[in-house]
C-alpha cells in the first residue's frame, strides 16, 4: 500500500498543473479500447487526468457509449466491477484497488495562533549561496505525455498545441517563450496563450518563460499530435524586468529589430507627474521615442509626427491617448496586461501609419477567484473588479477611473484658472469565455473628458470603443482569430472668447472594422500568418455656428466624408538553421474615399485656393472616389552570431490614410482627424534598420544598437495661419512633402538585481522638405530644414534600487537636445514700431532639456493573513525644479523687443499615491 | 494646474543676427488724410535694433488710370507728397515705386481704395487683472471700439491708436541758484503742465469677412494701468480707422500675430509674411513691408477722471538736502532749481526735471483739440 502511494506521489508532482474540472462533462464512444487509450481520450476531451497502475488495468478493455458525462463518472463505468476505485485528488482522477484516496486532512489547530509571515526573500542570497543550493538541489523536471500510440502524425512529425496560462489568475500568457533545446527551435505564445510546436515523436526538453514569470522545465514525451497546457507562477517578488529588448530567450524566435515591451508591475514604482502611471510617457524614456513634452501627450518616435503612431487597446483603435491636455494617459494602468511598441519592423497585420504601432492587450478577468485593486492619488482614484463568473471558463474584469481634480484648480488665484472646472473619467470591461478550442472576448471601453476655461471656453472629448474577438484552433497548427471592432472619437469646442464670433463645432469620427487573422505553423522551421481587414471610416467634420446672442459668425459646414480601405496581408517566418530566421510578408490596401461629396477642381498651375476653383464633381453616396493602391513590403532577417548576441536587419514599408489636423507641436483636445481624399494623397515611408543585440551574461546586462534610415513622402505640412475652422475644403491649407530621417539608439539594461534600470542613448535626425516649385506651394523656400520633432541627442536613465523586500527607490532622468525654432535675426520698423523678420524654419534651438524625477514606494506589511494590502508611492516630478522652456517667443506690442521661454512644470510637484488590492503582498 | 505649475520668464537667446539688410519699405496712400508718406528703410540686426532710414531714393506713386505722383525726401527715410482728394476715389488702386541709391527698384502691387465708415464709438471699462505673480496683477482701464459698417464697406478694417495725456511737474520754478539765488515771482508755470502723444505700438486688425453683418462689438484697444500719470490729469485717445484690402489686412493681420505670440502649449511657427513688394532688379532679393491704399475716418475721446480708481503712480523727482549749504552744488549744475517755501528758498537742491516737464518727452505747448 505504502509503494502504491508512493508511486502515486511522484506521478502526481505534475498534477498541479493541470486546471481542468473533473466535472466537465464529456461524449464517449468507446469500442474494445484499451484503458490507456481511453484515459488518453478522457485526458485530450476534459483535461482531466488518470493515475493508475499498469498491472490494474492490463487485461481490461472498454466499451462504453455515452453522452454529456463526467469524466469521473465514465472511469467508473470503465472499471465496473473490477475492485478498483476512482476518487477526486485535485481534479484530477486516482485508481486505487478497493480503497478511496482521502482528500482532505483532518482538521487542525495550531497552537500558536499567530499570523505567519510570508518566507524571507531568497534574492538575498549570494551569488555563491545560490549556486550553492542550485548545485545541490536535483532539477526536477515534470514530464508531459503528448498524444498516443498510433495517433496523428504529418510526415512523420506531431502538431503540438501547447497553452500557457497563469497558474494562479487562469489567465492566458501572451508573448511566452517555449524553448525546445534538442532543436534549438523554438516558439512564443500568441493570444490565448496558445502556441505550437512541430516535433518528431520522442522526448524533449522545453523551458517555458516570459518576463515576470518563474521559468519552468519540462520533458515532453511526444506519441502524437496531441495538446498540453503548462501554468507558471509569477515571480513573488516585484523583480523589475521593464523591457525585454533582445533578450535571449526572446529573441529565439523574435525577429523584430525595434520592438519593445514594457511589464506593468515595473513601471508602478517608477515617479510619475501627479501619481499617475502613464505607460505611454514611460515609454518615451526608450531609445528612438520622444515624448512632445508636459502637457502633451504625443510621442515622436524616430522623428515622425505624432499622429503616425497607431494606438490599439484590444484591437481597438484610440485616436486620443490622454486625459486633461495630455497630462494623463486615457488608459488604466492597472488592467494592462501587455504594451508592445513596434517601430523598426511592423508586422504585417499591422498597416495604416506611417511610424509605429504602441499594442496595448488588457488583463483578462481572474478565472479562479474574486479581486479587487485600487489607487488614490491627489487628482484621481480608480478601482478594479474582477474574479469568475463561472469558474475556469467565463470570467469579468471592471475598472473604472476618474477625478477630482477642481480642488486644485480653486486653489489658483487667478480668477480665470479658479472659475475653471476640469473632469475626465474612463472605463473599461471585458468577459473573457475559455474552451477548449474557442476562446472569446468582448470588451468595451469609455473615455470622457471636460473642460471648461471660465467662460471663455469649453470642451469635452470622448472615445468610445468595443471588440468582439473569437479565437478558434482548426487544428493543432492552424488558428483563426476573428474580430469585429468599433472605435470612436468625438469632441465639442465652444469658442467664446470673442463674443461677436462665439463658435460652437461638434466633431465625430468612427472607425468600423472586420479582419479575420491566421497563424498556420508549417513546422518548427516556418510559419505563415495571413489574413485582411476591412475597414469603414465615417468622419463628420460638423459645423461651425454662432454661439450666444451676440455672435454674428456665419454657420460653416464642414463637411463629413468617409473612406474604405481593405488590406490583405501575407507573411512568412522562415527558419533555414537555428541560427538564421527570414520573415518576409506583404500587406495590400485599396484605399478609397467615398461619397457623398463635392470635390472642387482647381486652375492646374495656380494656388489651391477658393479664387482658383475650375469646377466641382459631385460624387454620390458610397461612390468612391479615388482608388489607392497601396502595397507594403515587410522583412526582417535576423542572424544569431552565437549564444550571447544576434545581428536583425528589417526593411519596412507603411502607407497612412489618416492625417491628424494640428498646425502646432503639442496636439490640441480638439483635434480633427482628415482623411486622405483625391486632393491629400496618402503618406508612405520606406525604412531600413539593422540591430546588433548582446547578452553580458556575467554583468547581467543586456545591450543592443540599432541605426536606422527612413524616408516619407506626401506627409502633410499645414501653411502659415492655417485654419480648419473656416472651409470644408482641407486642400486649401495643406501642403505635402518628403521627410527623411536617421539615428543610432543605444540600450544597455540591467533585469533581476537589486540595482536594476536601463541607459538609452539616441541620435537621431529628421528633416522635412516641402517644395512644390513655387512660393505658394512650398515652405521655407523649399529648402530642407529640420523637422519639430528633430531631436539630436537624448539620454534617459531609469533606475530602480530595492533597498528592501518592501522599500524601493526609482529614478527617472532625462536630457534631451532642445526642440527647433524658429527665432527672428532682424528687425525692422514700420511707424516707429520695432517689427521681427524671422530666420529659416527651425534654424534654432530652444534651451536644451534636463529633468529628473524620483519616487519611494513603500509596501505594506508582509502578512501572510491579510485582507487587504496597501502600498504608497512618494514621488517628485522634476525634482531639481528646473524651468526648462517648452517654447521661446517674443513680443513686440508694447513696442519694445522682449523674448520670454515659456515652461510648462517649472516646479518640483511632490505626490503621494495609495495603492491597495485584496489579499497579501503576493497576490495578484 | 498649468497655471499653478507653469511659469514665464524674461528670456534673451543669443542669436546670431542676419548680416544682410534687407528693404523695407512701408507706406499707404490715405484717404481722409492730407500727407501721403512712403517711408524706405533697412533691417537691423535683432543684437542691435535701430532704425536705419534710407536716404536719397526716388519715390513714385502711381495709379491705375496713368497718373504718376512723385514723392519728396523729407529725410530720415520719409518720402512725402500731398495728392489732391479727387485722385482718390474708392475702387481706384495703387502701387509705389522705389529706386534704391544701389539702383535697386522696388515694386509694390496694386492696392485697391475701400470705403470707410465712420468709428461707431470708443468707451472704457473698469478692468482689474489678477495674476498669481505679483508684478503681473493690474488695476487700471481698457478700452473697446464699436464697429458698424454697412454692407458696401469694406470687411477689413485696421485701426491706429494715439493716445495723449496731460501731466505736470511736480514744482513750479520759483527760486534758483547760479551763484546767487534768483526769485521768479509770479513762479514760473511754463514748464509745469505738458503734454504727450504717442501712437499704440500694438497693431488693431479686424475682418467681418465670416459674419453675417458688417459689425463687432467690443474690439479690445489699449489697456491703461493705474501706474502711470496717463489718467491723472485728462487722457485723449483718437482713433483712426482704415478700411483696407483684403491684401492688406492679411498683412497687418499677419504682423500682428507675430508680434503678439503668446508662447504656451499650443504655439504655432511664426509667420512667414509676405508683403506685396518684390525687387525687380534682383528678383531673389527678399523686399519687407507693404504698400497700401486705404480710407480713413477719425474719432477723438477726451476722459477727465475715471470715478473709483486710484492712481499709484510715481513722479520722477529727486531732492537733496543741502546740509552745508547752497555752496555744495557745483558749478556745473547751474542754474540749480530750490524748493520754495513761503518764506523764501529752502536748502533742497529740486533734479531739473522736478521743475521741467519737458524733460519727461512732451511738450508744453497745449494741443488745440485739448479742452479748457
Amino acid at each position: 500500500m505504502k509503494k502504491a502511494f508512493l508511486f502515486i506521489t511522484l506521478l502526481l508532482i505534475s498534477v498541479w498543473m493541470f486546471a481542468q474540472s473533473a466535472e466537465k462533462l464529456m461524449n464517449c464512444h468507446f469500442n474494445n479500447v484499451s484503458f490507456e487509450k481511453f484515459c488518453n481520450e478522457v485526458f485530450q476531451e476534459t483535461g482531466v487526468r488518470v493515475f493508475y497502475q499498469e498491472k490494474w488495468v492490463k487485461n481490461l478493455k472498454i466499451n462504453l457509449n455515452a453522452n454529456n458525462i463526467t469524466a469521473k463518472k465514465a472511469v467508473s463505468i470503465a472499471i465496473e466491477n473490477t475492485g478498483l476505485k476512482v476518487s477526486e485528488w485535485n481534479n484530477n482522477l486516482v485508481i486505487l484497488p478497493d480503497t478511496r484516496l482521502i482528500t482532505s486532512l483532518p482538521p487542525y489547530h495550531p497552537e500558536t495562533a499567530n499570523e505567519g509571515s510570508i518566507p524571507e526573500n531568497t534574492q538575498k542570497m549570494t551569488a555563491t549561496e545560490e549556486r550553492y543550493l542550485i548545485g545541490r538541489k536535483p532539477d526536477v523536471i515534470h514530464t508531459i505525455k503528448v498524444g498516443y500510440e498510433g495517433g496523428p502524425l504529418t510526415n512523420g512529425k506531431a502538431s503540438i498545441l501547447g497553452r500557457v496560462m497563469d497558474e494562479e489568475t487562469g489567465e492566458p500568457v501572451n508573448f511566452a517563450t517555449c524553448y525546445v533545446e534538442e532543436t534549438k527551435t523554438g516558439s512564443i505564445s500568441g493570444k490565448n496563450g496558445f502556441f505550437t510546436l512541430v516535433l518528431k515523436p520522442g522526448n524533449y526538453t522545453v523551458t517555458i518563460n516570459y518576463m515576470g514569470y518563474q521559468a519552468r522545465k519540462y520533458m515532453l514525451d511526444i506519441l502524437s499530435g496531441g495538446k498540453f497546457i503548462v501554468t507558471l507562477r509569477k515571480t513573488v517578488y516585484q523583480i523589475q524586468e521593464f523591457v525585454v529588448h533582445g533578450d535571449r530567450q526572446m529573441n529565439v524566435t523574435q525577429k523584430d529589430p525595434g520592438i519593445d515591451k514594457i511589464s506593468m508591475r515595473s513601471i508602478k514604482q517608477l515617479p510619475m507627474m501627479m501619481g499617475e502611471r502613464d505607460i505611454l510617457k514611460v515609454s518615451g524614456t526608450l531609445p528612438g521615442i520622444v515624448s512632445t513634452g508636459e502637457g502633451s501627450s504625443g510621442l515622436n518616435v524616430r522623428g515622425g509626427g505624432s499622429d503616425q503612431n497607431a494606438f490599439y487597446i484590444n484591437k481597438v483603435p484610440i485616436f486620443n491617448t490622454s486625459h486633461l491636455f495630455g497630462f494623463f494617459p486615457a488608459f488604466n494602468s492597472d488592467i494592462i496586461k501587455d504594451f508592445s511598441v513596434y517601430k523598426g519592423y511592423i508586422p504585417a497585420m499591422y498597416g495604416g501609419r506611417l511610424s509605429s504601432v504602441f499594442n496595448i492587450m488588457t488583463r483578462q478577468g481572474n478565472m479562479k477567484r474574486f479581486t479587487a485593486h485600487g489607487g488614490v492619488s491627489p487628482v484621481a482614484a480608480n478601482l478594479e473588479i474582477e474574479g469568475p463568473i463561472k469558474k475556469d471558463v467565463l470570467s469579468f474584469i471592471f475598472s473604472g477611473r476618474s477625478t477630482y481634480s477642481d480642488w486644485i484648480l480653486r486653489r489658483v488665484k487667478d480668477p480665470t484658472i479658479s472659475s475653471s472646472s476640469a473632469n475626465f473619467y474612463d472605463y473599461t470591461g471585458e468577459l473573457s469565455y475559455n474552451a477548449q478550442k474557442t476562446q472569446m472576448s468582448l470588451f468595451f471601453y469609455h473615455s470622457y473628458d471636460h473642460f471648461r476655461l471660465s467662460t471663455l471656453d469649453d470642451y469635452n472629448y470622448s472615445n468610445n470603443g468595443a471588440s468582439l474577438d473569437i479565437s478558434h484552433n482548426l487544428t493543432n497548427s492552424l488558428r483563426a482569430d476573428f474580430s469585429l471592432i468599433a472605435s470612436q472619437y468625438g469632441f465639442t469646442t465652444i469658442d467664446q472668447e470673442q463674443l461677436p464670433s462665439a463658435y460652437k463645432q461638434a466633431y465625430k469620427m468612427g472607425h468600423y472594422e472586420v479582419r479575420a487573422d491566421f497563424t498556420k505553423t508549417i513546422s518548427n522551421y516556418n510559419t505563415l500568418n495571413f489574413g485582411g481587414d476591412a475597414v469603414l471610416r465615417q468622419l463628420d467634420r460638423g459645423n461651425v455656428i454662432p454661439y450666444g446672442t451676440e455672435s454674428l459668425l456665419i454657420p460653416v459646414a464642414l463637411g463629413k466624408e468617409q473612406g474604405f480601405s481593405g488590406s490583405l496581408y501575407l507573411s512568412d517566418t522562415y527558419n533555414p538553421s537555428p541560427v538564421l530566421s527570414i520573415t518576409a510578408g506583404l500587406r495590400y490596401t485599396l484605399y478609397s474615399p467615398l461619397g457623398p461629396s463635392t470635390v472642387y477642381n482647381y486652375v492646374p498651375g495656380m494656388p489651391v485656393d477658393s479664387r482658383y476653383v475650375s469646377d466641382s464633381v459631385t460624387y454620390g453616396n458610397n461612390v468612391p472616389i479615388h482608388w489607392y493602391s497601396e502595397p507594403d513590403v515587410r522583412a526582417a532577417v535576423k542572424y544569431q552570431t552565437d549564444e550571447n548576441g544576434s545581428v536583425k536587419l528589417a526593411f519596412n514599408q507603411m502607407h497612412q490614410n489618416l492625417f491628424m489636423l494640428n498646425n502646432t507641436i503639442a496636439i490640441s483636445p480638439n483635434v480633427q482627424w482628415k482623411l486622405a481624399d483625391s486632393h491629400i494623397t496618402p503618406s508612405k515611408s520606406n525604412q531600413i534598420s539593422l540591430g546588433v543585440y548582446r547578452t553580458l551574461p556575467k554583468s547581467g546586462m543586456e545591450a543592443s544598437v540599432e541605426i536606422y534610415y527612413k524616408e516619407e513622402s506626401g506627409y502633410p505640412e499645414f501653411k502659415d495661419g492655417a485654419s480648419f475652422l473656416d472651409s470644408p475644403h482641407v486642400e486649401t491649407e495643406v501642403l505635402q512633402g518628403k521627410e527623411k530621417g536617421y539615428g543610432v539608439e543605444f540600450l544597455l539594461k540591467r533585469s533581476n538585481k537589486r540595482l536594476a534600470g536601463w541607459l538609452s542613448y539616441t541620435y537621431s535626425r529628421s528633416f522635412m522638405m516641402v517644395n512644390g516649385g513655387q512660393t505658394w506651394n512650398s515652405i521655407n523656400n523649399g529648402e530642407t530644414y529640420p523637422s519639430n520633432y528633430d531631436i539630436p541627442n537624448v539620454v534617459n536613465l531609469v533606475m530602480d534600487y530595492h533597498l528592501s523586500r518592501r522599500v524601493t527607490f526609482s529614478t527617472i532622468m532625462t536630457y534631451q537636445t532642445g526642440k527647433p525654432i524658429t527665432y527672428p535675426v532682424s528687425v525692422y520698423y514700420i511707424d516707429g514700431t520695432p517689427y521681427l523678420d524671422y530666420s529659416k524654419r527651425n534654424a534654432y534651438r530652444i534651451p536644451d532639456y534636463f529633468r529628473t524625477d524620483v519616487s519611494m514606494s513603500i509596501e505594506g506589511n508582509l502578512k501572510r493573513h491579510k485582507l487587504v494590502h496597501s502600498s504608497f508611492v512618494l514621488s517628485v516630478y522634476n525634482l531639481t525644479g528646473r524651468k526648462n522652456p517648452y517654447s521661446v517667443y517674443f513680443n513686440t506690442s508694447d513696442g519694445g523687443i522682449t523674448g520670454y521661454s515659456y515652461s510648462v512644470i517649472g516646479v518640483p510637484i511632490f505626490t503621494v499615491t495609495w495603492n491597495f488590492k485584496l489579499g497579501n503582498y503576493a497576490s495578484e | 494646474m498649468l497655471a499653478f505649475s507653469s511659469c514665464v520668464k524674461i528670456y534673451s537667446p543669443k542669436i546670431e543676427g542676419a548680416d544682410l539688410n534687407k528693404y523695407v519699405v512701408s507706406g499707404q496712400i490715405t484717404l481722409g488724410e492730407d500727407t501721403q508718406t512712403v517711408n524706405v528703410s533697412l533691417t537691423s540686426s535683432i543684437n542691435k535694433p535701430t532704425y536705419i532710414p534710407l536716404l536719397g531714393c526716388t519715390v513714385h506713386i502711381l495709379d491705375n488710370k496713368d497718373n504718376t505722383f512723385p514723392l519728396v525726401d523729407m529725410g530720415n527715410g520719409d518720402y512725402s507728397t500731398m495728392i489732391d482728394p479727387k485722385y482718390m476715389v474708392p475702387g481706384k488702386a495703387f502701387k509705389v515705386v522705389v529706386i534704391v541709391p544701389d539702383g535697386d527698384s522696388i515694386v509694390s502691387d496694386y492696392d485697391t481704395l475701400s470705403v470707410v465708415p465712420p468709428v461707431d464709438s470708443i468707451y472704457y471699462l473698469r478692468k482689474d487683472i489678477v495674476s498669481p505673480v505679483p508684478y503681473q496683477s493690474k488695476v487700471g482701464i481698457q478700452f473697446y471700439l464699436d464697429f458698424k459698417g454697412a454692407n458696401s464697406d469694406s470687411r477689413y478694417y485696421k485701426w491706429n491708436v494715439y493716445e495723449t495725456w496731460e501731466y505736470h511737474a511736480e514744482y513750479p520754478l520759483e527760486y534758483y541758484y547760479d551763484g546767487t539765488v534768483h526769485h521768479i515771482f509770479p513762479p514760473d508755470y511754463s514748464k509745469f503742465t505738458c503734454w504727450d502723444t504717442r501712437k499704440i505700438p500694438e497693431v488693431f486688425t479686424l475682418s467681418t469677412e465670416n459674419l453675417s453683418q458688417n459689425v463687432y462689438n467690443n474690439i479690445p484697444l489699449q489697456y491703461v494701468d493705474n501706474k502711470t500719470p496717463k489718467l491723472a490729469n485728462g487722457y485723449s485717445m483718437l482713433v483712426e480707422q482704415l478700411a483696407l484690402s483684403k491684401e492688406a489686412y492679411d498683412y497687418w493681420d499677419q504682423l500682428r500675430i507675430n508680434s503678439t505670440q503668446q508662447g504656451g502649449l499650443y504655439e504655432k511657427q511664426p509667420i512667414v509674411i509676405k508683403g506685396n513688394l518684390r525687387d525687380i532688379t534682383h528678383p531673389d532679393k527678399e523686399v519687407l513691408g507693404f504698400f497700401g491704399a486705404a480710407s480713413a475716418s477719425f474719432k477723438r475721446i477726451f476722459i477727465s477722471q475715471v470715478p473709483g480708481l486710484t492712481l499709484n503712480y510715481v513722479i520722477p523727482c529727486t531732492t537733496i538736502v543741502l546740509k552745508r549749504g547752497y555752496i555744495m552744488i557745483p558749478p556745473s549744475a547751474y542754474p540749480a532749481a530750490l524748493m520754495a517755501s513761503q518764506n523764501g528758498p529752502l536748502p533742497i537742491w529740486l533734479s531739473q526735471i522736478c521743475v521741467n516737464c519737458l524733460l519727461q518727452g512732451g511738450t508744453n505747448v497745449k494741443p488745440s483739440f485739448w479742452p479748457n
